[in-house]
């Protein structure tokens, strides 16, 4: 018997173009909760997915409890008693929860599927997870967290020895948070062993007795929790110390350049107003599901808010579609790159200058040598990696697409304000650093730049204000003197403690 | 904050002689070729004034064509077109017979083509959550429904006083009307989609709509406009078909839609929206109509003709993938 | 309490509503037409929609993998064409024979097109309308400009005509569609196969992951539904006792139609065996009422298209009132 439930050795993973994964190795024990740490793209993800037979490895060896294994698919691993439970439910939203729990392991007899004995069954595990929802409805009705849930039920359904978890806090409130840490802790009791996988340093500290950090594809450590400080970890993540990350140049600030007032829109957001003055750079915060995104798309005329009013250089305007917003020069970089801020067959040229399309025609048919230079000069400019300005978007790293994007905003010679939605969510670090850098540079030349961001350290690190959502409200405004990890959070689960002081 | 690492890229476009050649039109352009070399070869009679002569029974299709494939490089369909052709011959039928002057019935023509186009934007438009396969589903039979109903128990109408159609059907030498009002809409089309704002927004839209939205394209309005005019030029090939039938019935236009659907997607354009050219689609339309005229005129059963067409848009499809696959497997090994 | 949840119950669930519809609907044309409601009466209207009723099957499982085919009524029109011609010239005889033949045909032509769409990932729209070009240009090169008329088909058309396998009360065609019914809300509600089909639909990717093969799936469910076009063909052959190629000609919208108001979803995953069944007896009671309710049968098409798009519109609205309303739950 080894000393490991499961041991990885020499893992490589190629993509076509990247190295996925570089020689890493892994090792878990019997009962553990070890936490698997690193930046987004450091290769955690498709590090799972060779555990759980999704991809095959190039090179490397496989051991479940010390004898080699070769996973042909995700059937293998499933039947070699290993279970994920992915960051976003893979789940089948017209299916009852029953048939979610026991996809491809039904229970049969005569070839015909037993709904009774399973629906008893899923009502046992939910049961067992303190879930508060029936067996029967319909996967799509319910929450994220909810859904988790039916996620870990099916993992304890198929009686997996090995349960990985990829950020499974990511989407949930703290109460919540605080439900599936009891539920980790007790599969850990049984013997279970977990993999879990967060950004979240009180989801290590809370649950882990080892942490393993990847970084750029490749091994870098794995270490006691106890036995680490939270800068050595962070220094490990992101490969050197964090506090030359983010250049925020002294600004003088300017007039008020925008201020929202009172704005609603039924189910998203209550009553937000917040100002913006040129120069300056505000951060807008809080738990993802906060209504932070859903805000700044009703400002951009995505959607449409119920109530509310935008002035602009102290003026009011009226905003009613995309293009109203950025002929008022208020630009939006959506946090989805890949599905609202490029079009991936595209070349990077036509991306960039797709918004201003109508202003590079001549006699009404467009002008493609001046487009080509316009789009040409804009790339150059936030220094993309790419060789010709035909290259496809999805050719593209994720950081260098965050730029054709920013290259995009640019191009737009009226805009006044950017709004960026988590601009460096899936950028690695190298990339992150340039655009803090152009961050900088924009506030320098007089732009409002508002940065919506779930990741506290560019928060605190670039932001001239930041203003806290919870729950559809802005529940807490701090400038940069007074703003701490602490507070922000304090303020960003202020509904929780409100509930909380209710129930007592 | 210019190139710091002083990188360029570059802007030059590379064009190449085998890369136009190798582009999906380049080989249509081939084919067209080949396709007239060899009606020539099995038919004796197969020459430029008989095609032109046989010709127009086809082209009134090939209308449809320029603003469905509008619609299919948006990615989405319409598959109600042959009942707005149908629609619109019967209102224009019924107006001539009832003693109007000839342009109003030209008029009722095309409004009653364009009212329908419109009503299958404004449906799309306004519940984007379905898909427009099944608003024209619906449209299709009402559509086709209401010029049964107008057509009454006979099913049929014949003009009684053709005069006025006759002058649509005329002739510049050996080219028929049809003929230059086809090759106008396949220019005018073909530059909107390449060279203006509307065709980028058509490409952009079919490529990734909500991009597109966020961009600041006006989805909504690209989208209707593409319907009506498609309903409008459903309403011109209405016209055009009267004046070779002299009346309209139950079975006007039937398949229409499909056919244009056909030459649109064997040019090369995607039902999936985002991709194909114009350019295609046009030699698509006449590598077709050059086929069927040729093995029409040695006599080849049309139901033949119909197998070879569907296998030919099977193919067109079928074999760019098949070929990417295996240059796939090719560069793993 | 209790009544309002059934009147949940019956609002929120597709098949409860179109009940509620079609006995509403029976109701009306019964009071302006008591015939309409015998016996006789409606078992004709189940012998005529037969055809289509088994099609709807096939459509409501290649519309839950997110597909659609519209080639359906030329592989029926080949498979009818060809068993016709076989009788015409007494190639076979037996009534079952010309059955199985229809139906292997049918599953041939299926499968072929499933090939076509789930290895060379030929988008459904365009390579069942390239099939439906194909299969119908072959009915027609078998006919040979002939057509298999009621003298001509000998003792298969009777196979229509009697009550045999209904134990002399229910007509042959009925039983069959009925046979079809049940073994289709076995299949898709019972066993691994069914599920498998709502699972592809419903997230493809995650089947994928979860080890469905998913090309296996795809090409069943089209071979499946060339199977029942086959035995579709065969019956309308025995049924109008004629074969002729241009058979059941864009009938596959009906077959479509059907589906739709049935409740299920163009996008795949949702969908039932009972859902088809009533969007098809919604449709033919449509059809036989109009008529009787002074409605002519001109019209016909009218009120059905009008239908649809009724019926798609208002599935909508009430999906988006019903989020509106979730919306307004959530606390802020």
């Amino acid at each position: 018997m080894s000393e490991y439930v499961l041991e990885l050795k020499g893992i490589t993973k190629i993509f076509p173009g990247v190295k996925a994964l570089n020689n890493v190795q892994f090792q878990l024990k019997p009962g553990e909760v070890h936490a698997l740490m690193g930046e987004n793209g450091a290769g955690k993800s498709t590090f799972i997915k060779v555990i759980t037979g999704v991809h095959k490895a190039e090179e490397g060896e496989m051991y479940l409890l010390g004898k080699k294994v070769d996973f042909r698919g995700p059937r293998d691993a499933q039947q070699a008693g290993i279970a994920a439970v992915y960051q976003h439910p893979t789940s089948y939203p017209d299916l009852t929860v029953t048939e979610n729990i026991f996809m491809n392991h039904e229970i049969k007899k005569n070839g015909m599927i037993q709904w009774k004995q399973m629906n008893k069954e899923a009502q046992e595990y939910l049961d067992q997870l303190d879930a508060d929802f029936k067996p029967t409805v319909e996967m799509g009705s319910l929450s994220v967290a909810q859904q988790q849930m039916v996620e870990i039920a099916k993992a304890i359904s198929t009686h997996a020895k090995i349960i990985i978890l990829d950020e499974p806090t990511a989407a949930l409130t703290a109460s919540e948070s605080e439900k599936l840490y009891r539920i980790v802790e007790k599969l850990r009791d049984e013997g279970v062993s977990i993999i879990f996988i967060s950004h979240r340093f009180e989801d290590m500290y809370r649950l882990a007795e080892r942490v393993t950090v990847f970084r750029d594809s490749q091994y870098i450590g794995t270490y006691d929790v106890n036995g680490i400080t939270n800068a050595e970890l962070i220094k490990h993540m992101v490969g050197r110390e964090i506090k030359d990350l983010f250049p925020k140049p002294e600004v003088r600030l300017g007039e008020e350049l925008l201020r929202i007032e009172d704005f609603s829109r039924t189910g998203y957001f209550k009553n937000i107003s917040l100002k913006v003055r040129a120069g300056e750079i505000i951060g807008l915060t809080g738990l993802v599901g906060a209504g932070r995104t859903e805000v700044m798309e009703s400002l951009c005329g995505i959607t449409r808010p119920d109530e509310g009013r935008i002035f602009l250089e102290g003026k009011e305007i009226f905003i009613k579609g995309p293009g109203d917003a950025m002929d008022n020069g208020i630009v939006l970089l959506p946090e989805d790159r890949q599905k609202t801020g490029l079009i991936l067959s595209w070349g990077l040229g036509r991306n960039v200058t797709l918004p201003i399309i109508s202003k590079l025609t001549r006699k009404g048919f467009i002008d493609e040598k001046a487009e080509n230079e316009l789009s040409k000069k804009f790339l150059e400019d936030v220094d993309t990696k790419a060789v010709t300005i035909f290259d496809a978007a999805s050719s593209l790293s994720g950081g260098n697409q965050q730029k054709v994007v920013v290259a995009k905003a640019l191009v737009q010679d009226n805009m006044k304000v950017i709004i960026m939605d988590e601009p460096t969510k899936g950028v690695d670090v190298g990339a992150k650093a340039e655009i803090y850098q152009i961050m900088g540079e924009l506030a320098q030349k007089g732009f409002a730049i508002i940065m919506i961001s779930s990741e506290m350290p560019e928060i605190l690190g670039m932001c001239d204000r930041i203003y806290v959502m919870c729950s559809g409200r802005i529940t807490g405004e701090l400038s940069r003197d007074e703003a701490t990890q602490e507070r922000i959070l304090e303020y960003a689960m202020e509904k929780e403690k409100r509930e909380e002081a209710a129930e007592r | 904050m210019a190139g710091k690492s002083g990188r360029t890229i570059s802007a030059v476009p590379q064009k190449s002689f085998m890369k136009t050649i190798l582009s999906w039109e380049g080989i249509l352009l081939v084919l067209f070729i080949g396709i007239n070399i060899f009606c020539k070869c099995i038919s004796p009679v197969y020459n430029f004034t008989n095609v032109l002569r046989e010709m127009p029974k086809y082209l009134t299709e090939i209308f449809l064509l320029f603003p469905m494939a509008y619609i299919l490089l948006m990615g989405e369909i319409d598959i109600s077109v042959g009942s707005t052709v149908c629609l619109s011959a019967t209102v224009a039928c019924l107006v001539s017979n009832a003693g109007l002057p000839f342009g109003i019935v030209l008029l009722a023509g095309l409004a009653t083509g364009t009212v329908c186009g419109m009503i299958n934007g404004f449906l799309a438009v306004k519940f984007r959550e379905l898909p427009t396969m099944i608003i024209t589903l619906g449209t299709q039979i009402v559509f086709r429904g209401i010029a049964e109903i107008a057509l009454g128990d006979g099913g049929s109408v014949s003009l009684v006083n053709a005069d006025g159609f006759r002058m649509i059907a005329g002739k510049v030498g050996p080219f028929p009307y049809l003929f230059f009002v086809v090759i106008i809409c396949a220019v005018i089309f073909t530059v909107i989609a390449e060279k203006r704002v509307y065709g980028r927004s058509l490409y952009a839209i079919g490529s990734n709509s909500r991009t597109a939205f966020y961009s600041g394209i006006k989805v909504n309005k690209v989208l209707f406009t593409a319907y009506a005019v498609l309903g409008f030029l459903a309403g011109v090939s209405a016209l055009f078909l009267i004046s070779a039938t002299y009346g309209a019935n139950t079975t006007t236009g039937k398949g229409f839609e499909m056919d244009a659907i056909a030459m649109a997607v064997f040019g090369g354009i995607s039902t999936a929206g985002g991709k194909g050219k114009l350019t295609g689609a046009v030699i698509a339309a006449f590598t077709i109509v050059c086929l069927r005229v040729g093995l029409g005129q040695i006599n080849m059963n049309a139901q033949v003709i119909l197998i070879i067409l569907g296998l030919l848009l099977i193919c067109s499809v079928l074999l760019p993938n098949i070929s990417s696959a295996l240059h796939k497997t090719r560069k793993k090994a | 309490m209790e009544k309002k949840s059934l009147w949940k119950k019956i609002t929120g669930s597709r098949e409860a509503s179109l009940v509620i519809v079609l006995i509403v609907l029976c109701a009306l044309i019964s009071v302006k037409s008591p015939a309409f409601l015998s016996m006789q009466n409606i078992l004709e209207i189940l012998k005529n929609n037969a055809v289509i009723m088994i099609m709807s099957l096939g459509m409501l499982c290649v519309l839950l993998v997110g597909g659609i085919d519209i080639s359906i009524t030329s592989t029926l029109a080949l498979a009818g064409m060809s068993i016709g011609m076989m009788y015409k010239y007494s190639v076979i005889e037996s009534t079952l024979l010309g059955f199985v033949i229809a139906a292997a045909m049918g599953a041939v032509c299926g499968l072929v097109i499933g090939l076509v769409i789930s290895w060379g990932r030929v988008l459904p729209i365009i390579a069942t309308m390239g099939f439906m070009y194909i299969y119908r240009g072959l009915a027609y090169l078998v006919a040979q400009d002939q057509w298999a008329g009621a003298d001509a088909l000998g003792t298969f058309k009777d196979f229509a005509l009697s009550n045999s396998l209904g134990l002399g009360l229910i007509n042959n065609v009925i039983v069959i569609t009925i046979l079809c019914y049940v073994i289709f809300y076995i299949v898709l509600k019972w066993t691994k196969f069914g599920r498998n089909i709502y699972a592809v639909g419903s997230n493809e990717e995650a089947a994928r992951i979860s080890g469905i093969n998913v090309t296996a799936v795809k090409t069943a469910v089209y071979t499946i539904m060339g199977l029942l076009a086959g035995i579709s063909g065969a019956l309308a052959t025995s049924v109008y006792a004629s074969a002729q190629p241009n058979m059941q000609t864009s009938k596959e919208m009906d077959v479509i139609a059907a589906c739709v108001i049935g409740g299920v979803s163009m996008n795949g995953g949702r969908g039932s065996v009972l859902g088809a069944l009533l969007g098809a007896l919604v449709l033919s009671v449509i059809a036989k009422a109009l008529p009787l309710v002074g409605i002519d049968a001109i019209a016909q098409n009218t009120v059905k298209g009008v239908i649809i798009v009724a019926v798609i519109i208002l599935n909508v609205l009430t999906q988006r009132m019903m989020d509106k309303t979730n919306l307004e739950k959530r606390e802020m």
